[in-house]
């Protein structure tokens, strides 16, 4: 798992490549659990490569949705695979979390 | 008796100290442990004085032949035979004892060198009867090389080496008055020379000869190296007290001894090994010895207050201490003076990552220390830590031992929260499988019988797995079995137990207070009544259930919205979660599982998946529900054998009959 982040002005993009488990997610809380983080309007998390994840990964974003509501940062999604999306789906987080399509709708939500 | 063949005497006299050799070899004085002194001491009080013996038969034999000169022959034909048999006992006895300490820390190769020396001694022995007298061309050269040889073997004196001090100057007292008693012997020989012809052609024959020499020999290199190591004795001691104090050191760890006894051990050693008067080992407030926290001082005449204002002086202190000699205390500045020591040696006790403390010795002389000392004195503090460290490392396992045991008790508290008696009436059968993957798992299911032939089903996964998943675990079915309580004030008996979203909206407000922040729980509720023919259902968030519709012979997923609980904490749940109604006929079948079905992988890599599961039920809905349980599973553990359980798995399978009539109605 790799965890890169892209800061362009407001937006922050969050690029996750390959599987993100228990392990990994300790590095994705860590780039979450960044105080600038609260400065960018919203943060974007590229989900193209992301193949998989665990209970413990969807564990990080649920730890960090309401502190980042609180603060007006919008956190979105954008183009996941279905088998993620399905995770996301079951759990009842597409109704919580702005999931989209593609980057250009990432931007403009 | 001159009149008897040469022959005769030779071979009495061979067979006499041939017997008397292999009697002797066989019951030697022998060496217990390491008592050099003590055997010594044997040969010269039994053997030894032998020599006195011979000392008093001739001097009876002198006065004899003085006040009758005509018995003298007499008198000496008696004696000279004894005195030769008591010279032989004594050889023998030397020699045999001398053997114990050549063979002192030897290899094979000199036993075997000994034996060689044996056997040419025998040879000899054996050539002057079968020979006679052997020419002197050949025997002399013989006799010769056989003398070296002893004295090769004489070079072997290892034993001296294990001498103290006092034990050195004993050994050479004794080797000294052996010496006197084998030339007290030699005299007599010499004296009496000329005259021994009267008993026999070749008394002082080749063997006594060399066995003599070999026993002098060994006897004077013993005493010569005895004295030539007394200067060095001291050193000797020294490096023995060094080795003796380091094994104790390192065996205290063995016998599972106390830092307390470490740190005294310590103390003992350092100040017997330097000859220090007077030392103090003072540790760290916090390192003291563990188990016993007042422990932190430990004085070799000493007082606390003596050895805190030394401590004090050093010039460096605390952790970035380094050990040092001060070689004159009193030029020291603020050296009390009341205190009469010269010289000092501290050294700092700390492993890489701690510090302990410190230990200084003292003499009363001025440059009483030297780097030899600070050498040893290094290695017994470096070993001490290393100790210590040893110590804490077998308290830290035993006591990780301990949690082990206390996660295996929580793993049985878990096991015993898992249903083992399913409920049972006549209009459904039930079958559970449930696996934990770690000791301690984070699935969950329960079921409660309500009053009207009503059956509750609660199916869950807490995120995570170990013990804060169990613990959730635990909390979600305690919040199962509170919120399932009758409500009295209810209406109709329908609402007295709470709607599956009511229930899960008030699981997640309760959950909201306790759950780790990044932990959540799926769940599905579903209540089913028997009479209304139907069941509600709730899911937060938890795997959809797979369901065979008997009369449409169709099998599908309950496909509804549902938030898992403890995501929002914050209220605005209750828009996240509905209830679901659906009716339900007779063969008809419910599968609950868990995501440790479906997401197991198969070597492959791939997934268990969905497809796969119904596909299953698709092929075995007619089946009774245990028959299904097992079907599903059989498949299930195919296709992931031989890879490793990476989560729990639960699975209850449901199949409703159609009921026999209650009775009366």
């Amino acid at each position: 798992m790799k965890v890169t982040a892209q800061p362009s002005a407001d937006l922050l993009t969050l690029l996750l490549d390959g599987e993100l488990d228990a392990s990994s997610a300790i590095v994705l809380d860590t780039q979450l659990a960044k105080p600038e983080i609260l400065n960018y309007r919203k943060v974007l998390v590229d989900c193209t490569k992301l193949s998989y994840i665990s209970s413990a990964g969807l564990g990080v974003f649920i730890s960090h949705l309401q502190p980042l509501q609180d603060k007006d940062v919008k956190l979105v999604f954008f183009n996941m695979q279905e088998k993620v999306f399905n995770v996301f789906e079951i759990l009842g987080l597409d109704a919580l979390m702005t999931i989209v399509p593609t980057q250009a709708e990432a931007i403009s939500a | 008796m001159a009149g008897w063949p040469g022959w005769v005497v030779l071979l009495a006299q061979g067979v006499l100290a041939g017997n008397l050799f292999l009697l002797i070899r066989r019951q030697p004085l022998s060496l217990y442990r390491q008592d050099f002194v003590g055997l010594l001491r044997r040969l010269l009080l039994g053997p030894g004085g032998l020599s006195l013996l011979c000392l008093a038969l001739f001097g009876v034999t002198q006065l004899l032949s003085q006040a009758r000169p005509a018995l003298a022959p007499t008198a000496f034909a008696i004696t000279y035979p004894v005195i030769v048999g008591l010279f032989l006992i004594f050889l023998a006895q030397a020699n045999y004892a001398w053997r114990s300490l050549v063979f002192f820390k030897s290899d094979a190769a000199l036993r075997k060198r000994w034996q060689l020396l044996e056997i040419l001694l025998g040879l000899t022995l054996l050539s002057q009867l079968a020979v006679g007298t052997v020419p002197a061309w050949l025997g002399f050269p013989v006799l010769f090389g056989l003398g070296l040889f002893g004295m090769y073997l004489s070079s072997n004196q290892r034993w001296v080496g294990y001498l103290t001090q006092g034990q050195k100057w004993q050994a050479i007292g004794y080797q000294s008055a052996m010496l006197s008693a084998m030339l007290l012997f030699v005299q007599y020989f010499r004296f009496t020379g000329p005259a021994a012809t009267l008993l026999a052609p070749a008394a002082q024959h080749n063997f006594l000869l060399l066995t003599a020499l070999f026993a002098a020999f060994y006897s004077l290199t013993g005493l010569l190296v005895t004295v030539f190591s007394l200067p060095t004795a001291g050193v000797f001691e020294q490096r023995r007290a060094e080795v003796v104090g380091l094994q104790r050191l390192t065996q205290i760890i063995q016998r599972g001894q106390t830092s307390v006894e470490i740190y005294q051990t310590l103390l003992a050693s350092a100040v017997q090994t330097v000859q220090a008067e007077a030392a103090a080992l003072l540790l760290l407030p916090g390192v003291s010895a563990s188990e016993n926290p007042d422990t932190s001082t430990f004085l070799h005449h000493l007082s606390e207050a003596q050895a805190q204002a030394i401590a004090k002086l050093l010039p460096s202190q605390g952790a970035q201490a380094q050990e040092i000699i001060i070689d004159d205390l009193a030029a020291l500045p603020g050296w009390p003076t009341n205190l009469t020591f010269g010289s000092l040696v501290a050294l700092p006790l700390h492993s890489v990552k701690n510090y302990y403390g410190v230990l200084f010795l003292l003499k009363t002389e001025t440059k009483g220390f030297d780097a030899d000392d600070l050498g040893i004195l290094n290695t017994f503090t470096s070993q001490t830590v290393l100790s210590i460290e040893n110590l804490q490392l077998v308290a830290d396992s035993l006591s990780n031992q301990r949690t082990q045991e206390e996660l295996k008790i929580v793993a049985q508290v878990q096991d015993s929260l898992i249903p083992k008696n399913l409920p049972t009436d006549d209009w459904f059968d039930i079958s559970t499988h449930s696996l934990a993957a770690k000791e301690m798992g984070g699935d969950f299911y329960d079921f409660l019988l309500l009053p009207g032939r009503r059956l509750a089903v609660l199916i869950g996964d807490v995120s995570g797995k170990g013990v804060t998943a169990a613990f959730h675990m635990a909390q979600m079915k305690g919040i199962f079995h509170a919120l399932m309580q009758a409500n009295h004030l209810a209406r109709n008996e329908r609402e007295q137990f709470p709607l599956p979203s009511r229930f899960m909206s008030q699981a997640n407000a309760a959950l909201a207070h306790c759950l780790e922040p990044a932990s959540f729980i799926t769940s599905s509720l579903y209540i089913i009544d028997y009479e209304q023919g139907g069941f509600m259902f709730a899911r937060a968030g938890h795997c959809p259930t797979l369901y065979y519709h008997a009369m449409r012979e169709e099998v599908s997923y309950f496909v509804s919205a549902g938030l898992g609980l403890g995501i929002l904490r914050k209220g605005g749940y209750d828009r996240h979660i509905n209830n679901q109604f659906y009716d339900y006929g007779p063969g008809d079948i419910m599968v609950l599982y868990t995501d440790g079905i479906v997401e197991a992988r198969g070597t492959d890599g791939s997934e268990f998946g969905e497809e796969r599961l119904k596909s299953l039920l698709q092929r075995c809905y007619y089946l009774e529900a245990h028959e299904i349980k097992d079907l599903i599973m059989e498949d299930f553990n195919t296709f992931t054998a031989g890879c490793p359980v990476h989560d729990d798995q639960t699975m209850l399978v449901i199949k409703f009959k159609t009921a026999q009539p209650e009775p009366g109605s």
